[in-house]
């Protein structure tokens, strides 16, 4: 497959501060490519720099073959762009922004009506189409907001976090909306979130991002086997380089490190939390990352006991890209 | 099209908008409204009050003291006599219509049927149709004066003459009596004995003309309300980039030139919609009312000329807020402040000729000043197209003006 998006160490910078540090990355034609991180990561700024909202402070990409620096103009127009905030006007109709948007893409007349009509459709929203948007529930206003970026058929469409405050049937409109796209129409997405669990549904590859760099690119499978079975902390009274080595040569354990402090558990919205948890002490923690989850807690907790050292807390994580984004930067995906 | 169809959008969104439409339209409306009809009735007020006249009488003997009996006698005007830079100090301060000088000599002339001149001096702030009935008044007067003072002395040369004669010799028949009656009477009306000559400070001096207050009520919340609508597309810029829109515009394939046009644009036509519905109400609406109605019959194509240079001047300006601005409290701020302190310096709350009075050239520094003084000139002191050209380029400078400062200093990234 040829690449519709190859991005080459862009860079953006305001003033002192770099909000995108040379990231690259290339997504295939039909592909839907996750960008992952916490907020303030960069992924916002990667995607303005990559529709022509801001331009870039060094670096470049092709889109679609296209320069952005050289041929904006031919990029915009496979573009479209679904951003973060809620881009529609409020007091018009969901068919008046729909059809606004579509003239500044150069639609008109009967070629307009029609990708408005399947816009609709796509999004579920034909038969409120007349009522103005500020009457719209918030997953329904997001939808709106998805159909505003797909108007005018773009080849590569950009969705900048489209669940936030999105509720759950909403959300899963959203999804099959997305995926219906890309396997009907074969529509490259650039999906940004910091919900691990839809760039997981939704996306053949992803790359994990923070404080503007990347920082683990793969196919989702390749990512999560990363952390082999999974990573456990656990809390102990007493530990010293001599228990660590002890520890990462048990069974099913690939490697134990401490760590200064246990991270909170994780609890990704809409999905039940599959993590044990107790409560966090100022005690050393160990962190075991595990070829086999079950059977390395088992090892390690029998360590533990035999060499009389008390466990203070203990939490077991099963491998996801939440784990694997605490296990490469130290810190959750919604700090 | 692009441009088109962002301007067809924001005005979709402004005329969904009953708040702003209130502002637009109807809140100028009652402005004038409220404003014209106190003024017309301070106006009014003013008609009972006999207008004066100064009379400098450098004579000071019989014929100069009845010239002034007979004016007095008139009833039509008040008169006082003052030393001649008293009766100046008077003209200036607008207190008397005009100045009567009687010169010196003026008695004897008259006794010796020698041809004298009275000076009336006329303030420009003076109303037209007083100053008019007052020459009118003079010239009657003198015409009765000269006619009087020439046919005593004819009666007096006959009187003479039959004195002079033998005794019992009849000089003068009464066919003679009545044929010399009648030259005297055809020369006072051909060469009177008593001219007036009226004189009129140039225009362009410091005196300007003083309109109609209640006329000057509707071009002057026109324009303030033209300008107040600036922030119409201030706003308007602020909500799309608080919603994200902007960033969905900016994505799309349009150049910043015709998005900065399309958000431009509707305040334009705003303005203009605006002008021709206050104006239309200045005109009809006051007329139905019993007020004073604006005469924009008397310069379509200047009023025209001035509506389409102010709502330019007021876009431009929306764009330079927009631009300035980085909050909504800035943007109202602005609004408030700026918006009505500029009209107030610019007379459209206060008449220009009464702020050039006491604040000179300062008002000069806003654009409200000159749309004010451009439709005042075409309107109430009925100057020509040509009499305000100064005034439109102004405000075209105005409006190039704040146009480079919205595109210098916009943000489109922000």
């Amino acid at each position: 497959m040829p690449a519709i998006l190859e991005v080459e160490n862009l860079v953006k910078k305001y003033g002192d501060f770099e909000a995108v540090k040379g990231i690259s990355f290339s997504v295939e034609e039909g592909e839907v490519f996750g960008l992952l991180g916490p907020n303030g990561a960069g992924k916002t700024q990667t995607i303005s720099m990559l529709t022509g909202v801001v331009p870039s402070t060094t670096g470049t990409a092709r889109i679609g073959g296209h320069d952005i620096h050289k041929e904006m103009d031919q990029v915009k127009k496979i573009n479209g762009l679904v951003p973060q905030d809620l881009a529609l006007y409020p007091t018009l109709s969901a068919r008046a922004n729909l059809s606004f948007f579509g003239r500044i893409y150069g639609l008109r007349g009967r070629e307009l009506k029609e990708r408005v009509e399947d816009v609709l459709r796509v999004v579920a929203l034909t038969e409120r189409a007349d009522q103005v948007v500020d009457k719209f529930s918030g997953g329904m206003k997001r939808r709106v907001n998805i159909a505003a970026g797909l108007v005018h058929q773009p080849r590569l469409l950009f969705l900048d976090e489209p669940t936030v405050g999105v509720d759950p049937q909403s959300r899963n409109h959203i999804f099959e909306s997305v995926q219906r796209l890309n396997r009907e129409r074969g529509m490259s997405v650039v999906y940004t979130s910091h919900y691990m669990e839809e760039v997981e549904l939704l996306c053949n590859r992803a790359a994990i991002i923070d404080e503007g760099r990347i920082i683990a690119m793969d196919t989702i499978k390749n990512l999560i086997a990363m952390l082999g079975g999974g990573v456990v902390y656990v809390g102990v009274n007493q530990v010293d380089e001599n228990i660590l080595s002890e520890l990462s040569a048990l069974p099913a354990v690939k490697e134990a490190t401490l760590v200064p402090q246990p991270p909170a558990p994780p609890a990704p919205e809409g999905k039940e939390s599959t993590t044990e948890s107790k409560p966090v002490t100022a005690s050393p923690v160990v962190k075991i990352v595990a070829k086999q989850n079950q059977q390395a807690v088992v090892n390690v907790l029998g360590y533990l006991n035999q060499h009389d050292i008390v466990i203070t807390s203990l939490e077991i994580m099963q491998p996801n890209l939440e784990s694997v984004f605490l296990h490469l930067t130290g810190k959750k995906l919604r700090e | 099209m692009k441009t088109i169809s962002i301007t067809i959008k924001d005005l979709q969104i402004l005329f969904k908008d009953r708040g702003t439409l209130f502002q637009l339209f109807i809140l100028p409306l009652l402005f004038i409204l409220v404003f014209s009809g106190a003024l017309n009735a301070i106006g009014q007020a003013e008609v009972v009050v006999l207008p004066s006249l100064a009379v400098v009488d450098l004579d000071g003997s019989e014929a100069a003291g009845s010239l002034v009996s007979k004016i007095e006698a008139d009833g039509s005007l008040s008169v006082q006599t003052y030393p001649a830079s008293d009766a100046q100090a008077q003209l200036d301060e607008n207190k008397v219509v005009g100045i009567l000088t009687i010169p010196s000599g003026f008695t004897a002339g008259i006794q010796q049927s020698t041809p004298v001149s009275l000076l009336l001096t006329n303030g420009t702030s003076a109303d037209p149709q007083i100053v008019e009935a007052l020459r009118l008044l003079l010239e009657s007067i003198t015409a009765d004066m000269t006619l009087e003072s020439q046919i005593i002395a004819s009666l007096k040369q006959m009187g003479d003459m039959q004195a002079n004669a033998p005794e019992g010799q009849q000089v003068f028949t009464t066919e003679r009596i009545l044929a010399q009656a009648r030259g005297q009477f055809e020369t006072a009306q051909i060469r009177p004995l008593i001219n007036v000559l009226q004189s009129v400070p140039q225009q362009g001096s410091d005196q300007e003309a003083t309109p109609d207050l209640s006329l000057s009520a509707v071009p002057g919340f026109t324009v303030l309300f033209v300008f107040l609508a600036a922030q119409t597309t201030a706003r308007s810029i602020y909500e799309e980039k608080k919603i994200g829109s902007f960033r969905r515009l900016v994505a799309a394939p349009l150049s910043k030139t015709e998005l900065l046009v399309g958000k431009i644009l509707p305040n334009f036509i705003t303005g203009l919609v605006q002008i021709a519905v206050i104006f239309a109400f200045g005109s009809l609406g006051l007329r139905l009312l019993g007020l004073t109605p604006l005469p924009i019959e008397k310069a379509p194509l200047g009023i025209i000329l001035v509506a389409v240079l102010l709502a330019l001047c007021s876009s431009a300006f929306g764009i330079a807020i927009a631009a300035i601005a980085r909050t909504e409290n800035q943007i109202s701020g602005i609004s408030t402040l700026l918006m009505w302190g500029m009209g107030l310096l610019g007379g459209s709350l206060i008449p220009l000729f009464i702020l050039e009075r006491f604040l000179g050239p300062i008002p000069m520094i806003v654009p409200h000043y000159w749309a004010n003084r451009a439709l005042d000139n075409l309107l109430i002191r009925g100057l020509s197209l040509a009499d305000i050209s100064l005034d439109l380029v102004v405000l075209l400078g105005f409006s190039l003006l704040f146009f480079v400062i919205g595109l210098w200093r916009f943000d489109f990234e922000r």
